[in-house]
């Protein structure tokens, strides 16, 4: 199998970053998440980490994106749309958990009617490297998500070895032609994969998005919801959530038209000119955003908007936890 | 419910980026209450684009912001929006002037079944501003109007002041052949003649016939609850039931999240449903 030696890592990746954007999981200013690659010896890479603090969903949808300029005048206005940068884009070191999580956003963002410009222009050259799981992280649940952490569906599979070495396998063509770019830099060597430890945390997700179809008026939400206190930073952190806003800033007589990430757990999400909010309370958020995730994008796409990446688990300060969720809503009992 | 497979619309557009409006100017205002005015305009080479009754766009005030609006009633040459000042953005476009540059995208939605309701019997029910969706569809069906039976408007606002399109309510609809118009009133006022009360009580009263008819409404949420409840009591099935939702939007495509109630987005599955949809849909609106 091909091997590149973890000495050579900064090397390939510099090789790669010549002709493409490249996001890799590192740890900048103290906070992890996929970061272009940029050679700074400031930046440490962070391969190992389940999980990142940041998930890789800003390659796809960055945290704020220009749309449009315009500039006014005393009738007329005048827009010029922002084009995304055009190019090859890799994201290198992804997890099942969050490859899976990719598969949504393509979903949600290019299927069901309308294509969305701005994502397609980022998707359409991206190439993934990814990272098969072997040590599990503290709130890793991806399994049970239905993610095969150890060969996830990718250009290239990365494991790493014992000596900390990458084995490298290219499965596709965009991976072999990634992969010739940095052939000098490998061995060809006889490697023994590592064993994968287990998973501790299960969920078993059979039945669930039905049974919740049936619970939208349950009580159990009034119970769930009254530990989460909106902060947001689930949505914040969580590789599918990509809902967002269109604002606008202006100085004078120009400005610029611009779409953000946005939260489903902020008042002001569904809030109407004129006060009307349908979901005005915590736990009518609180629910909108489980049922998204567990019960709606199922009906919708076929597939749960969880991957099991475990980020909003560590990171909730108030301890919400979408496994115990999972299984509170499966312990309650339903009438006949 | 909604077709999980329909085909990509943005290809109709004329437009290459959905989220990006047209440029559009305003042609024309009308003052028709003391908070709410309705907008013609127009694109550089006339309509910017075609729509169908019940069907919404997004309107941008350019330095300031876009919202969702129904599409209250499409010409040859223009679109008009009628439109309620009640925040940042509608304060703003209620200064607008005559000649002025808006943006518009669109059009979103699924827009009133006009062809299932051919040869039917047709009940409108609106309160407020609710009135200017529920406009698309009964001047659609004036225009076409050997498609379809009897014509009955039930019509209520606050006060006189607040009923909007005075002219075609009181002077073009009643002369309409076939058609009935009833306006109300929340509360009694010295030159009012007509009926006072609320909309649900006054359908009640009225108690058009649910043979061969079919009840479209659209009002503040809490009309349209009780409404729904009185077109139930008279006997209407809920196929026979229609009514237009409102969310709050951002990109009216179903990408940006917010308009969902349960799985259906309201700016792609939406903002049309009969009470028999609406039922299967969680209690969130």
């Amino acid at each position: 199998m091909k091997v590149l030696p973890l000495d050579k890592l900064r090397e390939a990746l510099n090789i790669m970053a010549n002709d493409a954007e490249v996001y890799v999981p590192m740890l900048r200013d103290d906070i992890s998440g996929y970061f272009q690659w940029a050679d700074n010896p400031a930046d440490e890479l962070a391969l190992d980490l389940l999980n990142t603090y940041l998930s890789p969903k800003n390659v796809v949808i960055p945290q704020t994106e220009p749309m449009y300029k315009f500039k006014t005048s005393k009738q007329d206005v005048e827009i010029t749309e922002v084009q995304v940068r055009e190019g090859a884009r890799i994201i290198f070191g992804i997890k099942a958990c969050d490859l899976k999580a990719l598969e949504n956003l393509d979903m949600a963002f290019l299927t069901m009617g309308f294509e969305d410009e701005y994502y397609k222009a980022r998707r359409q050259d991206l190439t993934i490297i990814a990272q098969a799981c072997y040590k599990p992280g503290p709130a890793c649940f991806c399994e049970g998500m239905g993610a095969d952490r150890i060969n996830p569906a990718a250009d290239v599979l990365i494991h790493e070895l014992e000596n900390q070495d990458y084995a490298w396998e290219a499965k596709t063509s965009r991976g072999e032609e990634l992969t010739a770019k940095i052939a000098a830099l490998m061995e060809e060597r006889d490697v023994t994969l590592p064993q994968a430890e287990p998973q501790s945390r299960k969920v078993d997700m059979t039945g669930v998005s039905e049974k919740l179809a049936e619970m939208f008026e349950h009580p159990v939400w009034d119970d769930l919801s009254s530990r989460c206190m909106n902060c947001g930073i689930c949505t914040y952190v969580c590789p599918s959530c990509y809902c967002f806003d269109i604002q606008v800033s202006n100085r004078g007589e120009a400005g610029n038209r611009f779409r953000c990430w946005d939260s489903c757990m902020y008042r002001e999400y569904t809030m109407m000119a004129g006060g009307h909010n349908p979901r005005d309370y915590k736990k009518e958020r609180y629910r909108n955003r489980f049922l998204h995730k567990l019960q709606f994008f199922n009906e919708r796409y076929g597939a749960n908007l969880c991957t099991g990446c475990g980020r909003c688990v560590i990171l909730c300060p108030n301890g919400v936890n979408i496994i115990e969720v999972i299984e509170k809503v499966k312990e309650v009992k339903l009438d006949a | 419910m909604h077709d999980h497979n329909h085909e990509c619309s943005c290809k109709d557009h004329g437009q290459t980026n959905p989220l990006v409006p047209t440029m559009v100017k305003v042609q024309k205002i009308v003052d028709e209450t003391s908070d709410v005015k309705t907008f013609y305009v127009v694109g550089e080479n006339g309509i910017p684009f075609k729509v169908m009754p019940g069907q919404l766009a997004m309107v941008s005030h350019v330095a300031i912001g876009e919202g969702m609006f129904s599409v209250s009633w499409q010409d040859d040459d223009h679109l008009q929006f009628a439109i309620k000042r009640v925040g940042l953005l509608t304060d703003a476009l209620h200064e607008i002037e005559v000649g002025q540059t808006l943006g518009v995208r669109g059009p979103y939605g699924n827009g009133f079944p006009v062809e299932e309701c051919k040869g039917k019997d047709m009940l409108f029910i609106g309160g407020g501003i609710g009135l200017a969706p529920l406009r698309s569809f009964i001047k659609y069906c004036f225009k076409h109007r050997e498609d379809y039976g009897k014509i009955q408007i039930i019509y209520g606002a606050r006060s006189y002041d607040d009923l909007c399109f005075k002219r075609e309510l009181f002077e073009e609809w009643p002369q309409v052949p076939n058609c009935e118009v009833y306006t109300t009133i929340d509360n009694a006022e010295d030159q009012w003649a007509g009926n006072v009360g609320f909309c649900p009580a006054y359908l009640e009263e009225i108690n058009p016939s649910p043979q061969g008819r079919i009840a479209v409404t659209c009002g503040p949420p809490i009309m349209i609850k009780f409404v729904l409840q009185a077109l139930e009591k008279m006997g209407y099935t809920d196929e026979q039931v229609i009514t237009t939702l409102e969310m709050r939007m951002k990109c009216g495509i179903g990408k940006c999240g917010r308009c969902n109630i349960g799985s259906e987005y309201i700016c792609l599955d939406g903002p049309v449903f009969n009470l028999a949809q609406l039922k299967k849909l969680p209690p969130e609106w």
